[in-house]
């Protein structure tokens, strides 16, 4: 027997180290919930609503980590592209599911543009992806603010309609009623399961994203992917073009981000003009990790786990808060003090385990070294 | 002088994009909301006069059906051009005629006005769907609209 080979309490301590937020999250939850005192299946018709709204958005942050560019805060661009096709969409009275496509259709070449600069940007910052991609959907935040606030409804992007534009003349206001295209997607074919209402056209959109995901791994750009993700290195000297790779797969997710951005508002009905953007990015990322996925390593699985289990717990914890001292409030800030404190600790937790990996492997090779010296 | 070549690849690409803005200008047509106001009242025009229907009742496409006393008017939200219109009233025997006409609506019109007994009296289209400009009330002066983002709020507290 190997001196190294893992006793079971070894084999839990690894499972636990490598689970160590999706677990925490279970313990959460299982917690918040029955202080929280909602029923079953209350609960289960919110997780349904929050999957169908939000699955779009975090998976288009699996792209960009196949090809080892980490969690794509820049996914915010895409975001706002997707807003941009929507107050258009709203301006012209283009309604219902031809709205949400023509206002996909309109975010595309905006969310291409923008991730290819981004993707640009990022190759300038190689190792820093993460901190650069959080720091350009800042600075694009100002260029968005901008182009909303003070170029909509002039000259030179006029819009008709009073009740899109600030009573001074231009610029949006800050809510814009998606009343047109609200629930149009899931009630598209939406069907009742003991009680539960499951819009099923959302569901199909997710699932068709899904096998996008899995085919898209197998093609030859997935597998460049995956070859610059691994080493850029060596894709570099196979003869990958490893700064087009990693751009191509930033403009995908920046591109699936504007189309998830409208599957979100449509879901919600309502636009924040220049607020409803600005958390996404933090959020999805937050859901990922708490899905179990890491800045190197996630797939499907990690989504439909991290998003019911970090909405549970959104869902949950005011209502926990109020039951537990009496303030809702206190529920609020937990989950969004949640939300920060799982992606600095799903961070730290990388590094730590990757240091780990590190050792046991020299730990290995030296043992096999002395095994064979021996 | 050299022919330019363009490879099957940028065909493809060029064919794709057309394809796109096919579908957007398609979605823009079959998307488009219109606002048709249905008017019952007495309407003059050319030395014709149309008049109102003690009641009548009205249905656009398949949506709600709506009854309109004599100088009623209600209002049917459709999407996309063509549609149809169900009259249901009295004749002056007291017998009930229901009727279906199709027509279009042009694309860049937001409200339009429908007059029903222009429509029933067999007026032309030009007549009976025209163009509707909602009046503007005299208003008060509105306060500017406070912009909230997320910077200007950490800005106050910086």
């Amino acid at each position: 027997m190997s001196p190294l080979k893992e006793t079971n309490w070894q084999k839990v301590l690894h499972f636990l180290e490598n689970n160590t937020v999706p677990v925490l999250f279970l313990v959460i939850c299982a917690i918040g919930i029955p202080l929280s005192g909602y029923s079953a299946s209350y609960l289960a018709q919110e997780v349904v609503v929050r999957i169908s709204r939000n699955a779009f958005l975090i998976i288009a942050l699996l792209i960009p980590i196949m090809a080892g560019m980490g969690l794509n805060f820049g996914m915010t661009l895409g975001a706002m592209a997707g807003q941009i096709g929507l107050i258009l969409i709203s301006d012209w009275g283009i309604v219902g599911i031809p709205g949400m496509v023509l206002a996909m259709i309109i975010s595309t070449p905006i969310s291409m543009l923008l991730g290819w600069g981004c993707g640009k940007l990022l190759n300038m910052a190689k190792g820093r992806e993460m901190v650069t991609s959080y720091i350009i959907a800042f600075f694009m935040n100002g260029v968005y603010q901008l182009v909303v606030l003070y170029i909509m409804g002039t000259k030179f992007l006029p819009i008709r309609s009073s009740s899109l534009v600030l009573p001074r003349g231009y610029g949006i206001r800050n809510t814009v009623n998606l009343i047109g295209i609200r629930k149009s997607l899931d009630n598209l074919l939406a069907v009742k399961v003991f009680g539960i209402s499951l819009p099923l056209a959302t569901f199909a959109v997710i699932a068709l994203l899904c096998i996008f995901v899995v085919w898209f791994r197998r093609t030859k750009l997935g597998q460049d992917m995956l070859a610059v993700g691994q080493d850029m290195e060596v894709a570099r000297d196979a003869g990958i073009r490893v700064e087009h790779t990693r751009i191509v797969s930033i403009v995908i997710s920046t591109v699936l981000a504007g189309y998830g951005m409208v599957i979100y508002l449509s879901n919600i009905g309502t636009l924040n003009t220049y607020n409803s953007h600005s958390q996404i990015g933090m959020f999805s990322v937050a859901a990922l990790l708490v899905g179990g996925a890491s800045v190197s390593k996630a797939n499907i699985g990690n989504v439909f786990l991290g998003v019911t289990l970090f909405h549970l717990m959104f869902i949950v914890s005011p209502m926990a808060g109020k039951n537990l001292i009496g303030q809702a409030q206190l529920g609020e800030y937990f989950r969004v003090f949640v939300s920060y404190g799982v992606i600095t600790m799903s961070l730290v937790l990388y590094e730590v385990r990757k240091r780990r990996e590190k050792s046991r492997v020299g730990r290995e090779l030296a043992a096999g070294q002395t095994a064979e010296e021996a | 002088m050299d022919k330019v070549h363009i490879s099957r690849k940028i065909w493809i690409r060029l064919a794709v994009i057309v394809a796109i803005l096919l579908v957007a200008v398609l979605m823009f047509l079959i998307g488009k909301q219109h606002t048709i106001l249905l008017d019952n009242k007495t309407l003059e025009f050319g030395g014709e006069t149309y008049k109102a229907f003690s009641i009548v009742e009205v249905q656009v496409d398949k949506e709600e059906q709506l009854e309109l006393a004599a100088r009623d008017r209600d209002k049917a939200v459709v999407t996309g051009q063509r549609h149809s219109i169900t009259v249901l009233y009295m004749d002056a025997n007291y017998e009930e005629i229901e009727k279906t006409w199709k027509f279009s609506v042009p694309l860049g019109e937001d409200m339009l006005l429908l007059s029903v007994p222009a429509l029933v009296g067999g007026a032309e289209p030009a007549i009976w769907l025209t163009h509707y400009e909602p009046p503007v009330a005299a208003a008060a002066p509105v306060s500017e609209e406070v912009v909230v983002t997320e910077d200007a709020a950490l800005l106050g507290d910086f």
